[in-house]
């Protein structure tokens, strides 16, 4: 069943349809998907539990299920069945299992259910296995059999079939641009400002999440500015427009790099330099670094986050920021999939330490942050709803710790789980992107 | 040296064997492509992963468990030791006496860090539940094996036993958990490269 076809059918009936067949394909998928480092890491954990308090839901459940040690050994006991040494000759030693109707049903409530890929618990693991690598291959194994629940699986169908994961229209996307080159050109009362659609040759290709043009216009509207202000050669495409990539997020490999491969034909339709992505996590681990893996091939471009660009612009002066202009404490929290798995550390705090009169950080920061509790795609599985929002409790508490009145954060899916355990946990706080607050200490050129 | 001696050369070698061939059969399954451009240095990665990486003030799980991560240490410096009494008393090598006492100190602190672990295993509900009988096997394995060792280093009647029993001990190594003495630092060196490559680890200095 792939995942197309089980789109409009509920999870709970697909789990139902299943039949010998579909294991068959997942432990084919299983052995195509393991390579040499899963297979050492599959190797190497020894239960020692140290991982445990790594992990955001652990903290928040204190359940066995949430431990990262308990997520990896369902993949574990199931890769030594088929295909690890000695688990068929020593199956009650080893505890291995068959992958059968009960396995895969744990499977999804704990691997898509209790994991966010944020990746902390590799960092705090004895062996140093890559936890997330391993849980996004099993998420494979279960998009193989198209099981992947059932909001994540319309964001990716809906992503596959009109080239963003909101189903925007381009005509709907054209008229939008242009209203904001409109507002833009209003707000800083210069007719030459610009929010350029195709834009042969220009230097930097931007991408943006589609959530910016759907609901927070003025996301887009502030780099544009920002870009203005540096007089930068920029443009924004016309079809493909969607920085993110939920298949990154479902395990599937293929339907990534299909999405993938959408932006590289942009970038080389317009002969444009440098891909240059908005404020998204897993839109920047996925295009900077899984993308030229699931495409088989170097890009032959840059790709950069925004935070690398405008941090340029900050280093090189030019552009000038006022921190006057955001008078009140604000503090930041790490994407995981940009920080900690995706080297973007320093230059938004490079950003922000100019942008606003008084930074804060958050304890623990920078690689070691805890998750908002909404990436892996758990603001789109609906099933997990309140499970995410009760993780979300850590990174609250971190917030309120800060006693700061704005929270900062560089990924459209952090803000919208921010913005949900704002209300939540009545923090009092405004939600905001890093950009966002550059853009409002923005020193503009006088004409 | 006699036949026993030879039989713990021999079940030496086999898991060495059996090692390397569980480490080429990981490797069988293939490279994992690397297309991207690096952003950081994939040798600091592994540098940093295979030393200050595992530090307590650099591991937050370290640092909470931090008697568990003492005894992890004192345990295996204690197998270690153990091996150096096994390698000698194999080969009929005499240690020189403040080499002996500083190996049944080690063997003595070792034995008491992996009863200590084996107890914690036993009796943290979680640790017990998410635990295979392997777990417990490979942890009361080597305890005896260390003990063993103990006893053979002040009472050479015990030798006989200890020599036995570390053949025993070196077919179980490669069957069970206590593979990881080799996949640990191929693990580390995998996830250095991994954190390295992306500019993750070790991290860059502030930028004022």
């Amino acid at each position: 069943m792939s995942l197309d076809q089980s789109r409009d059918v509920p999870l709970a009936q697909r789990l139902e349809r299943l039949g010998p067949d579909d294991y068959k394909t997942a432990i084919l998928r299983l052995a195509e998907t393991i390579d040499a480092p899963s297979a050492v890491h599959l190797e190497s954990c020894v239960r020692c539990g140290l991982c445990a308090e790594a992990c955001h839901y652990y903290l928040d459940d204190r359940d066995l299920k949430s431990i990262p040690a308990y997520k990896l050994n369902l993949i574990i006991r199931v890769f030594r069945r088929y295909l690890g040494s000695g688990g068929r000759l020593a199956s009650g030693w080893l505890k291995t299992r068959d992958l059968d109707d009960r396995e895969v049903r744990e499977w999804i409530d704990v691997l898509f259910g209790r994991c966010t890929l944020c990746g902390r618990c590799a960092l705090s693991c004895t062996m140093g296995i890559n936890v997330p690598a391993l849980v996004r291959k099993a998420r494979g194994l279960l998009a193989a059999m198209g099981l992947v629940p059932d909001g994540l699986a319309s964001t990716v169908a809906a992503a596959k079939e009109t080239g963003n994961n909101m189903a925007i229209p381009r005509e709907e996307w054209l008229e939008t641009v242009s209203w904001l080159e409109e507002e833009l050109q209003a707000e800083i009362g210069d007719p030459t400002a610009r929010l350029p659609i195709d834009q042969q040759g220009a230097t930097m290709l931007y991408v943006v999440n589609p959530r910016e043009p759907k609901f927070y216009p003025l996301t887009l509207t502030a780099a544009a500015k920002v870009f203005h202000t540096a007089g930068e050669s920029w443009t924004l495409p016309s079809t493909y427009f969607d920085v993110t990539n939920y298949a990154y997020f479902s395990g599937d490999d293929e339907v990534a790099g299909l999405i993938a491969s959408r932006l590289k034909s942009e970038m080389e339709r317009l002969a444009t330099k440098t891909l240059v992505l908005s404020e998204c996590g897993h839109g920047f681990s996925s295009n900077r670094w899984e993308a030229p893996d699931w495409l088989s091939q170097k890009t032959g471009y840059e790709v950069k986050s925004v935070l690398q660009v405008v941090a340029d612009y900050v280093r090189t002066g030019r552009i000038k920021l006022d921190p006057e202009r955001n008078p009140k404490t604000v503090t930041l929290h790490d994407p995981c999939q940009l920080v900690r798995l995706g080297g973007i550390v320093e230059e938004q705090r490079l950003i922000l330490k100019r942008a606003v009169r008084d930074f804060v950080e958050m304890t623990p920061n920078r690689e070691k942050n805890y998750c908002c509790g909404g990436g892996g795609g758990q603001l789109s599985m609906t099933a997990f709803t309140a499970r995410r929002r009760s993780a979300g409790r850590v990174k609250a508490r971190q917030i309120e710790r800060t006693k700061a009145g704005v929270v900062a954060s560089p990924c459209h899916n952090c803000l919208d789980q921010l913005a949900e355990l704002n209300k939540q946990y009545r923090l009092g706080v405004k939600v905001k992107s890093v950009i966002e607050l550059a853009a409002e200490a923005l020193v503009l050129n006088k004409k | 040296m006699t036949l026993l001696n030879w039989a713990v050369v021999l079940s030496g070698l086999y898991a060495l064997a059996a090692l390397t061939y569980l480490i080429f059969k990981a490797r069988s399954f293939g490279p994992r492509s690397a297309y991207s451009t690096p952003q950081g240095s994939p040798s600091r990665g592994i540098i940093y992963a295979l030393g200050r990486g595992m530090m307590p003030w650099e591991k937050e799980s370290a640092r909470l468990h931090i008697f568990t991560y003492m005894g992890g240490l004192l345990y295996h410096i204690g197998i270690f030791a153990g091996f150096a009494i096994l390698l000698a008393k194999t080969l009929s090598v005499e240690i020189p006496p403040l080499l002996h006492e500083a190996l049944r100190l080690c063997l003595a602190l070792g034995l008491v860090s992996g009863l200590g672990l084996l107890f914690k295993r036993l009796l943290r509900p979680q640790v017990r539940r998410l635990s295979l009988p392997d777990d417990f096997g490979a942890n009361i394995f080597v305890d005896i094996f260390l003990a063993a060792a103990l006893a053979t280093s002040s009472r050479p009647e015990v030798t006989p036993f200890f020599l036995a029993y570390s053949i025993f001990l070196l077919f179980y190594i490669p069957a069970g958990k206590i593979r990881h003495c080799f996949f640990f630092f191929y693990s580390r060196t995998l996830f250095g490269l991994f954190f390295g490559r992306r500019g993750v680890l070790p991290a860059r200095p502030v930028e004022r």
